[in-house]
């Protein structure tokens, strides 16, 4: 393990240093108190320290809206859409987010493998950000600490008058050769506590939601719940999509689009007759956390929720995941639940 | 149990483009529904397994998933049988011969042909479930050595909305199939069974011993099917059920089909019905 000192004046030097080898995306401030994932045109404008960012670097892997195929309809024929190699340095990505990513890797990669997702996602480099939790981050409690740095390339752990940058992988080094830095001896950064919890031991959780189906907290949630799907658009882990031919304006061909969809929304489970399977807000909610720390995890061993908090963030209603798995974890550790 | 390591894109097939197929022939069955006879380029085999569906599209219009309706015995081309429920299908439905149209798949996992052999085969269609189980019928019908009887049991709305009419003549009077059929109402000059298709399983003659059978229905029916089809004693693990969901993919990607953790268009739409009975959304 290298790890070099990085002064506060010479975050802009690391961000030129990326620059000038790959396309960088990284935090910067969208309004008052938001932050998102854009390419960086200019360095002094990259924040590192940040809560989170609206959106996970999943939309540069499995974009918001993406052309699967563009069709001529004068003679009935299509050309495959042609998704772009990122090959970029994604620079400031928080220990959370990174593990979204690996359990997108997972998706796209296991049964049928996507080219679209795999092209996209070929030759990124993560430099990961050390953050400090606020009230709605999590990840602590499903096995990811705020300096884990699990698939990253290189790593920046603040300190009071810079960032501690560490090495990881050779695809790292390779990247930095050249910025010429310190090496850093002091002492690891400490630790932030995390405000948010799930209160009790991930591997504990699985046995929690098998009893969880019949549970209240379903309706409870769905009170204030206006079925809006924000919280699956904004979630890192979330890859439902929908897919639609929109015809271009000349009406001679157009393209056969993908776009990001939501378990929440009452039209995802609508099929042919008007039957619709989760008719209810309860149902959709269950399905929703069930997905996440059950029948994903079922068959991969990991949460699909990886605790940034964002659905909670960002939820209208103000429902937080947490709560609601706290809220079936308390009734359960009431009657005993064996341990595994 | 673990993740998988992201792969090479090399390494992926397409998973969204179509080939392009051709209308050879339609036929109108109901004032809903029309049965569409389809060639892929070449003259290539689909090579499906009864209760197999390819996604369908038009370019402008979209994609929807079909059940292959023909059997893979009949070669060379395949069978769809559409009713018109609304944008795919209503374009669908004034579509002539020689009109190309997307083909992906074959999708999902068919019946099992294999676990049917040699016993008989108990199908319980109800409405236009009786598309994808026409593919099993003559799949069985094309192999009499290798089966017991077939018993058919089919019911519909109304007697006008009666599919494949000129077939279930033909299924009526082979003497090696049972073929019952039953309509919630009949219209006046209606002469058959009348009330649910429930009610056609108390008089089967069935074999408990040697049977195997595959419901495939509207949503409402597969309940009370079981309930049918158990008190009569067939035994659960003789029972295949064809579920439907929203289908975006049919590669188990866009996540629209799940029963609780399965994904219908990889572990169906053909289960055994031991393998859902703990899926709470699945019946
Ligand atoms: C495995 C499977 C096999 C099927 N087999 C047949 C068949 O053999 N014959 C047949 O007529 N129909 C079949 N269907 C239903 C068929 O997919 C729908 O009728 C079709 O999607 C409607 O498309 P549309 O554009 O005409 O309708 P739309 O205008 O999109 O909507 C009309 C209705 O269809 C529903 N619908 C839309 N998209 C889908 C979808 N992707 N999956 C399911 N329902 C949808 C809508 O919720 C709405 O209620 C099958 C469905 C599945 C999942
Ligand atoms: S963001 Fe909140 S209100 Fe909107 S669907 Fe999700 S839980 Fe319901
Ligand atoms: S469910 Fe919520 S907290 Fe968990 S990963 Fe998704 S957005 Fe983040
Ligand atoms: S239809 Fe897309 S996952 Fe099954």
């Amino acid at each position: 393990m290298v790890r070099f000192f990085l002064e506060r004046d010479r975050v802009a030097d690391l961000v030129k240093h990326l620059m000038e080898r790959r396309t960088v995306y990284a935090p910067h401030r969208k309004g008052r108190r938001s932050f998102a994932f854009a390419r960086t045109a200019d360095p002094a404008a990259v924040v590192l320290d940040y809560p989170r960012t609206l959106h996970s670097v999943k939309k540069f892997f499995l974009p918001p809206r993406e052309e699967l195929l563009r069709f001529d309809l004068t003679d009935d024929t299509f050309a495959a859409g042609e998704p772009e190699p990122s090959g970029a340095a994604f620079l400031g990505v928080h220990s959370y987010d990174v593990a979204a990513v690996r359990r997108l890797d997972h998706n796209f990669s296991a049964g049928n493998a996507e080219r679209n997702y795999l092209v996209r996602r070929q030759g990124a480099v993560f430099i990961g950000v050390g953050f400090e939790p606020d009230k709605f981050h999590f990840s602590g409690s499903v096995g990811i600490e705020p300096d884990d740095t699990a698939g990253c390339d290189a790593f920046l752990t603040k300190l009071l008058d810079g960032y501690v940058l560490e090495i990881l992988t050779p695809t790292g080094r390779e990247l930095l050769k050249g910025l010429e830095l310190p090496p850093y001896e002091g002492n690891d950064p400490p630790a932030h506590p995390f405000q948010q919890h799930i209160y009790v031991p991930q591997s504990r959780l699985g046995r929690i939601m098998d009893k969880s189906y019949e549970h209240p907290v379903w309706a409870e949630a769905s009170r204030t719940c206006v079925g809006c799907g924000t919280c699956n658009l904004v979630c890192p882990t979330c890859y439902c999509f929908d897919v639609q031919d929109h015809v271009d304006i000349t009406a001679t061909g157009g393209s056969r689009e993908r776009t990001w969809d939501g378990c929440m929304l009452r039209g995802f489970s609508e099929v042919a007759g008007g039957e619709v399977f989760r008719e209810g807000l309860p149902e959709r909610q269950r399905h929703r956390v069930l997905r996440k720390f059950k029948y994903l995890s079922d068959t991969t061993g990991v949460p699909w929720c990886v605790g940034c908090g964002r659905c909670t963030a960002a939820c209208p209603a103000g429902i937080s995941i947490a709560n609601i798995v706290n809220r079936l974890v308390g009734d359960a550790e009431r009657t005993p639940v064996a341990p595994i | 149990m673990k993740l998988q390591d992201l792969i090479n894109p090399a390494a992926a097939k397409e998973l969204y483009l179509p080939v392009m197929a051709e209308i050879r022939d339609v036929r109108k069955l109901t004032e809903l529904e029309t049965l569409y006879t389809v060639a892929l380029p070449g003259g290539a085999e689909l090579g499906h397994q009864p209760g197999q569906f390819v996604a369908v599209s038009l370019f402008g219009v979209g994609e929807a998933p079909f059940s292959i309706s023909s059997s893979p015995t009949r070669r060379g081309v395949f069978e769809l049988g559409i009713r018109r429920v609304g944008m795919l299908t209503d374009v669908l439905a004034g579509c002539t011969a020689g009109r190309k149209i997307g083909i992906r798949g074959p999708f999902g996992r068919g019946i099992d042909v294999e676990r049917f052999k040699g016993k008989d085969v108990l199908i319980v269609a109800g409405g236009i479930g009786l598309v994808p189980m026409r593919s099993m019928i003559n799949y069985v019908l094309d192999r009499p050595g290798d089966f017991g009887r077939l018993i058919i049991c089919y019911g519909s709305r109304s007697d006008r909305e009666l599919l494949f009419t000129d077939e279930l003549e033909k299924w009526r009077r082979n003497p090696n199939v049972d073929f019952r059929v039953t309509v919630d109402r009949g219209s006046p000059d209606w002469t058959g069974h009348t009330g649910v298709i429930t009610t056609l399983i108390p008089g089967l003659n069935l074999d408990l011993d040697n049977l195997a059978c595959c419901v495939c229905g509207p949503p409402v029916m597969y309940r009370f099917a079981l309930l049918a089809l158990r008190s009569r004693g067939v035994k659960e693990k003789d029972i295949w059920m064809s579920l439907e969901r929203r289908m975006k993919c049919g590669v188990g990607k866009c996540g629209h089909c799940q029963i609780n953790g399965s994904y219908v268009c990889q572990d169906g739409p053909v289960y055994h019905y031991p393998e859902i009975k703990a899926l709470q959304e699945a019946l």
